[in-house]
């Protein structure tokens, strides 16, 4: 099966390398991450992922900016993202049916199985 | 002032001789109308006074059952509201200032006045009790004011500082649990202390992002989902959630519902965090073989059904129609320095046993926010009551 390609964009390096390794145990799935959100267009444009996960707060810069310099390149305008929170809880998200504004939200942590799941959904 | 109001005064005197001359001058009728009575002890005089309305006591210092200025503190401590004329005998000014100083609003000096400044003395010495009444009042409510200002203050800065923590301590526990997930699935080497140790680091990892999760819930003003529901099944439903920690301590649980509490409208998950929260401080506050016994009842709201148990009761009007539920312990009740503090964020009695103290100021900000009320006091025959209040037309 080909595994789908997935970009994390986390200042957290450190989460986004255990996301990367339990995606990619899974075997499922390519893991890239990138941890400066000002590189995160290029990233994309040389990985070309299939999907991206998308930290919302990050020193200079928020994942709302960040979605739309991917908006503004057309090459990735179309690449479904799922934002990470830590700001909001669970409860919050799920009552919103998973979205906030039309986004996907996931709020950490959250375990490994509902990332997949939140990932298989938008694929 | 008005001067064409009968006033109503209470001559406190020994003397017969001056009662007689007293009345007479009171009843001269040139400078207002006057109802007057007298007696010549302090405790006929305290009789008359819970009887009667009166607006100015005319105080002989020495009668017979009491004497000197303890009279007037004994006056004053008994009846604070009421104005007070000391009369006292010849070259006696010290006394008459003292008393004064102590709390009665005129004196004077026997022999020394007529009609006129009798009367003048009493007008004076009502108003003046009248400015001394409003000026206590709005004291009091300056200070009320005060310590709300600083709670809400102190709320916010709990607030802003929880939005701040709960994003820095949540991005290292998602590290630490897809750690321990990865470690799960891609350990291939098993025994059961690795077991273990994976088990009591994720364990650990979600209690401590529990704590979080407490925080975020405490700062978050997020909005209500209102439906209408009874009372008693949210209870219910909150009992079987702590069912096991009951079970656990050996804590039995007696129900007393009423039959004809109205439905309320509430946001049931939140008002279940509210209940299953004073549950558990019932359970950790009790002995083994404890008993927790909730009942409900519906009543018209008075300002008592919160007595000194919470300083929000104008939240809901006197004389509304409530939904109150009561969850009645048998531990040991809480302590008195204690009580002015167990609302506050990050106040806790079990902070060795891992109490963080944000339980009951969730609890209230919640209740607050369904403009219901929570309180906490002892009961007389020991143990605590912790009482819920809901407006029956309410529903945040």
């Amino acid at each position: 099966m080909d595994r789908k390609k997935i970009l994390i964009i986390d200042d957290e390096s450190a989460f986004a390398e255990m996301v990367k390794l339990n995606l990619e145990e899974s075997g499922r799935f390519l893991v890239q991450c990138e941890s400066n959100p000002h590189d995160a267009v290029q990233s994309a444009l040389s990985f070309f992922p299939d999907l991206i996960l998308l930290d919302v707060i990050m020193p200079d810069i928020e994942g709302p900016d960040v979605v739309a310099k991917f908006r503004d390149e057309p090459l990735l305008r179309n690449i479904p993202i799922i934002f990470l929170t830590a700001t909001i809880r669970k409860d919050e998200i799920l009552d919103g049916g998973g979205l906030i504004g039309g986004h996907v939200f996931i709020a950490k942590p959250c375990s490994v199985n509902e990332l997949i799941s939140a990932i298989n959904s938008q694929l | 002032m008005d001067f064409h109001r009968t006033l109503h005064v209470l001559i406190v005197e020994n003397s017969e001789v001056d009662r007689t001359m007293l009345m007479g001058m009171l009843s001269h009728g040139a400078y207002g109308t006057f109802e007057a009575d007298t007696v010549s002890t302090l405790k006929d005089a305290f009789a008359y006074l819970s009887q009667n309305h009166v607006d100015v006591v005319l105080l002989d210092l020495n009668v017979d059952d009491c004497g000197g200025i303890t009279t007037l503190e004994k006056m004053n401590s008994r009846f604070p509201d009421v104005a007070i004329v000391v009369n006292t005998g010849s070259f006696q000014d010290d006394l008459g200032l003292k008393a004064v100083t102590m709390g009665a609003q005129d004196y004077l000096i026997k022999g020394s006045y007529k009609n006129y400044g009798l009367v003048k003395s009493l007008y004076y010495a009502i108003e003046r009790k009248r400015a001394e009444l409003e000026l206590q009042q709005a004291l009091k409510n300056l200070q009320e004011t005060q310590g709300h200002l600083i709670r809400v203050e102190k709320m916010n800065i709990v607030g802003s500082i929880a939005t701040g923590i709960a994003h820095e301590v949540k991005n290292p526990l998602a590290t630490i649990l897809y750690g321990i997930e990865y470690l799960d699935t891609a350990l291939k080497e098993r025994n059961d202390k690795i077991d273990l140790t994976l088990r009591s680091m994720r364990d650990a990892t979600h209690k401590a992002n529990n704590i979080i999760k407490d925080l975020l819930d405490f700062a978050s003003q997020s909005e209500l989902f209102v439906t209408e529901h009874q009372i008693e099944d949210v209870v219910d439903h909150a009992l079987n959630l702590t069912h096991h920690q009951c079970e656990k301590s050996g804590i039995r649980i007696v129900k007393e519902y009423s039959r004809d509490t109205s439905r309320i409208k509430i946001d049931k998950n939140r008002i279940e965090q509210v209940v299953v929260d004073v549950v558990l401080n019932a359970i950790l506050s009790m002995h083994r073989d404890g008993v927790l016994r909730i009942s409900t009842q519906m009543k018209k709201f008075q300002l008592t059904d919160l007595h000194q148990m919470c300083d929000d009761r104008d939240v809901i009007p006197e004389g509304a129609d409530v939904v109150i539920v009561d969850f009645d312990d048998s531990g040991a009740g809480i302590r008195e320095e204690d009580m002015p503090h167990i609302f506050d964020p990050f106040f806790t009695t079990r902070r060795a046993r891992g109490g963080v103290g944000l339980g009951l100021s969730i609890a209230r900000t919640i209740m607050l926010n369904h403009k219901a009320l929570i309180g906490l006091s002892n009961l007389p025959e020991g143990g605590a009551r912790a009482r819920l209040v809901f407006p029956v037309s309410g529903g945040g």
